[in-house]
């Protein structure tokens, strides 16, 4: 995994230099664009990071850019950053899914702790994604009368019941939750439970 | 006069043929009997010469008393034989001479001199003396006939008496035997005749003697026939001027030498010819009568004259009238011209007095001749001031900032000098007060008949009003103006809060940055400088707008100043920033470096520029496709004016409007007061500037304005 960055897009050259120094001189990768439409010819959905977004800019708006890219399956987090005057754009902008807004001219700390959340955000919905691919790569390793068994095991059923319900032995039933058990790397039933339970949650 | 020339000539035939060659002599005769017994009488005289004096033929010409004269006058006869009456007005007039004078035979007696009878029928007891004729029935042979008339008139004036005047009818007879027979037939009481004519006509037993009285009887030895009045010569035969002398001498011995017994004297009942007389008795009566040739006499009364020349007194009596009624005429004439001179000078001073401007003459020297009313209501300086006293050093000595003007260069002696009227818009003139007030005025050359210059008038007129007014305009204008501006900002203030907010964003953030840089202790220092250094250039951006927005904001002092279009293009420009952004328009600016300064006020013209391109920005909000290009351009054309054109790519003009666009109220824009451009216009044209549309191809609009590069010149499109 590549290391979080953050995207600029403001039009304006002074107003973005700014924040890409400000944004440097606390550590963080920086990149920045002077329009929308020079983001999206690089974006790349795998890159992790967040996105700074001046609202009002010629040519694609901010609110535009945002709104394709939601329609992504990984979209960064965005920052609004507006105006005097272009509040209720902003709000807009927050009810259709930015992570927040800042107005100009900011406050370092609270831009930067804005920012700082974005990536967490960002981490943490990368994050996510890669353990529930880990369980249901783990899941397609088992046979179809694991997965029965595995299924009934997580409805809380005793091997006595699910042997019955299978039409096989009890023995056979614990040959296959243990063989369960070991593909998919889980100690204890709670750890089956939380992994399925993960998957439901999607 | 045809018959007789014929008959003349017949006489002539049948008395010697043969004859008719030699040279043929005329001998006008008076014919006082009738023509018949003039030939008679005389042609055997004409035949007695004729054969005296050979190679030549006598004939008689009988003439009456109207034809003698036009005979002479024309030289229709060489000879005349006429009463001496006559014969004194021919020898006057027409200068002919007597050569012999007729001795008359009266029964056996001989006589060169006659006399004048005055008789009445002797039963007329009543008429006995001279004193007797008046008051009667009076005739007389004819008005020229000198024994028939003339000489008893002049015996009846020396008795104070006047056959015209005097007579209860006066006529006469033509022929003496008519008033023999008219005394005898009783058709007038009393006749006058010559001597001689009653014993004749006795003798040829025509009337008998006892018949007949003479009034006024005279008597001599030597003359026995009966006459009221003196003796006078009997007639001369003369010639006439252009009968040559030598055949008159002839004519006269031929006459002279006439035995008193020839054939010839008895038939014409004379007895021979005489020397001439002496017709200074006649010459006497004719003047004593005023008779022609003597109408001019010294005796000469004002009743002569009256009587004589009444036709020319008439005349001159209806000429005097004719000249009292022009000279009436004229002088009334005269006095309605006076009259209407009078009126027109009076008109013409009311019309000069009620002219509400000042209006002085100045003649050739400078001084004043005439002065209007209103010349002293406005300058005080009444007109007795001013006229015959230079005008310039009274009016116009001394400029509108001080500085004295002198006489050389005073517009109005100009036009005196050149003819050429001059008008002056903006000058100072002098009260008698010693205050000053702006005029302006026109000097106009003065001509007379022969189009000469005499002079010039001045007329005036005080414009402190008008330049008040102008004042109040303009400054409402101004004020106008400035709310407009106001408005203007106020619908850009977000636009322009957000302009200036951006430098202020990278302005706090680069100091942010700076401050963690330095935190760290990363060592950047190059990099903490270079940012300080973008963080001046950022707060110098906000400053420039916030600059410019209360440049435009602030009310002006409306004082004109020297300013660049370009740069307030670029003013301009960055106030629509936020605007031109918004709609995604891009700019297209075409500024002429060349364009040289205008005078003007800075916000006003600034506030031109951004109407017209705010009102391009928003036409061009709408359009859905195709490029939204804002085009500012300027150009310096003919080094005059600065020509500034404002095109966008929206919809155009609406037709409907586009004659009204500088109306104030007419806006397309739903939200618009409609005053942009009016105020536009009011701006431009204050500045001596025109703004108008242009056609621009294909779709869009595009708004000029024009400014003088130099404040005084107009436009001239």
């Amino acid at each position: 995994m590549s290391e979080s960055t953050v995207f600029i897009i403001d039009d304006d050259r002074e107003v973005r230099e700014a924040l890409q120094l400000l944004m440097e001189s606390v550590g963080l990768n920086v990149v920045s664009f002077d329009s929308a439409n020079a983001y999206l010819e690089q974006f790349d959905a795998a890159r992790p990071g967040c996105i700074i977004l001046d609202v009002r800019m010629p040519g694609m708006s901010g609110l535009d850019l945002q709104n394709l890219l939601l329609e992504q399956p990984l979209c960064p987090p965005i920052i609004i950053i507006t105006g005097h005057g272009d509040v209720p754009m902003a709000v807009r902008a927050v009810q259709a899914g930015a992570v927040d807004f800042i107005q100009k001219p900011f406050n370092d700390q609270a831009l930067l702790d804005s920012v700082h959340r974005a990536l967490e955000h960002d981490a943490r919905q990368r994050g996510e994604a890669s353990h529930i691919a880990e369980i249901k790569q783990k899941l397609s390793r088992l046979t179809p009368r694991e997965r029965e068994v595995l299924e009934l095991v997580v409805q809380g059923l005793r091997n006595k019941l699910i042997a019955s319900e299978l039409s096989v032995s009890q023995s056979t039933v614990e040959a296959h939750r243990a063989k369960v058990m070991e593909k998919m790397e889980a100690k204890t039933l709670s750890d089956l439970m939380r992994m399925m339970l993960t998957l439901e949650s999607q | 006069m045809w018959p007789r020339a014929l008959l003349l000539f017949l006489l002539l035939l049948i008395s010697g043929p043969g004859l008719a060659e030699d040279q043929l002599i005329r001998i006008g005769v008076l014919s006082h009997r009738g023509s018949q017994a003039t030939y008679d009488t005389w042609s055997p005289t004409a035949t007695y010469l004729g054969r005296v004096i050979p190679g030549h033929d006598f004939e008689v010409v009988p003439l009456d008393f109207a034809e003698v004269d036009p005979a002479v006058k024309f030289g229709q006869v060489d000879f005349i034989l006429a009463n001496p009456g006559i014969y004194v007005n021919l020898e006057v007039r027409y200068r002919i001479s007597r050569i012999a004078t007729l001795n008359n035979l009266a029964g056996t007696n001989a006589n060169n001199v006659f006399g004048g009878v005055i008789f009445a029928r002797r039963d007329r007891r009543d008429i006995n003396s001279l004193d007797d004729l008046k008051g009667k029935r009076l005739m007389a042979v004819a008005v020229t006939s000198l024994g028939g008339f003339q000489m008893s008139w002049r015996e009846m004036r020396t008795r104070g008496l006047d056959p015209y005047r005097d007579s209860a009818s006066f006529s006469f007879g033509g022929i003496h035997d008519e008033v023999v027979r008219a005394v005898r037939d009783g058709r007038v009481e009393v006749g006058m005749i010559r001597t001689d004519i009653l014993e004749r006509m006795a003798a040829a037993g025509e009337i008998n003697m006892d018949d007949f009285k003479v009034i006024n009887p005279k008597v001599n030895p030597g003359f026995l026939l009966n006459r009221s009045t003196r003796l006078y010569p009997e007639w001369p035969f003369s010639k006439v001027l252009h009968t040559s002398n030598e055949l008159a001498q002839r004519v006269a011995v031929a006459l002279l030498n006439m035995p008193s017994f020839h054939p010839a004297a008895r038939a014409g009942n004379y007895a021979g010819w005489t020397i001439p007389l002496d017709y200074q008795s006649v010459h006497d009566l004719f003047k004593e009568l005023q008779l022609p040739p003597y109408e001019y006499s010294g005796r000469f009364t004002l009743a002569d004259a009256m009587k004589k020349y009444w036709y020319w007194l008439l005349v001159a009596l209806i000429f005097l009238v004719f000249m009292l009624l022009m000279t009436t005429w004229v002088s009334r004439l005269n006095r309605e011209l006076k009259k209407a001179k009078l009126h027109l000078e009076r008109q013409y001073e009311l019309i000069l007095n009620s002219v509400a401007d000042g209006i002085i003459g100045v003649d050739l020297d400078g001084n004043t001749t005439f002065a209007n009313r209103a010349m002293t209501q406005i300058t005080g300086w009444a007109a007795a001031d001013l006229i015959g006293r230079n005008q310039h050093e009274i009016l116009h000595h001394t400029r509108v900032d001080g500085t004295p003007h002198p006489a050389d260069q005073c517009p109005v002696y100009a036009t005196c000098s050149d003819q050429i009227p001059r008008f002056v818009e903006d000058d100072v003139f002098w009260k008698k007060d010693g205050s000053s007030f702006p005029v302006e005025y026109s000097s106009t050359p003065i001509r007379n008949e022969q189009f000469k210059t005499v002079g010039s008038v001045v007329v005036f007129r005080d414009t402190s009003d008008r330049k008040r007014i102008s004042d109040e305009a303009r400054q409402h204008q101004d004020d106008l103006a400035h709310v407009a501006r106001l408005s203007t900002m106020g619908e850009m203030a977000s636009g322009i809060a957000h302009e200036i907010n951006q430098p202020l964003t990278a302005i706090a953030t680069n100091a942010h940055a700076c401050i963690r840089m330095l935190e760290s202790h990363s060592g950047e220092t190059e990099r903490v400088i270079d940012v300080m250094e973008r963080i001046g250039s950022q707060a110098a951006r906000a400053g420039e707008i916030i600059r410019h927005l209360r440049q435009f904001v602030k009310k002006e002092q409306p004082e004109l100043s020297r300013i660049d279009i370009n740069e307030v293009i670029n003013e301009v420009i960055t106030l629509l920033r936020t605007e031109i952004r918004k709609f995604g328009v891009s700019i297209g600016l075409d500024l002429d470096d060349g364009i040289g300064e205008v005078m003007a006020l800075h916000v006003q013209i600034d506030q031109v520029i951004l109407n017209l391109a705010r009102n391009a920005i928003e036409a061009m909000a709408d359009i859905q496709a195709g490029e939204r290009l804002l085009s500012i351009a300027t150009r310096n054309e003919q080094d005059a004016y600065v020509r500034v054109t404002v095109t966008d790519t929206g919809p155009g003009l609406d037709p409907a409007v586009v004659d009204q666009l500088f109306n104030p109220f007419v806006t397309t824009k739903p939200n618009g007061m409609g005053l942009g451009l009016s105020i536009s216009q009011g701006i431009i044209e204050a500045h001596k500037g025109r703004i108008f549309v242009e056609p621009v191809e294909g779709s869009g609009a595009r708004f000029v304005f024009l400014l003088p590069t130099s404040p005084q010149r107009e436009i001239e499109v």
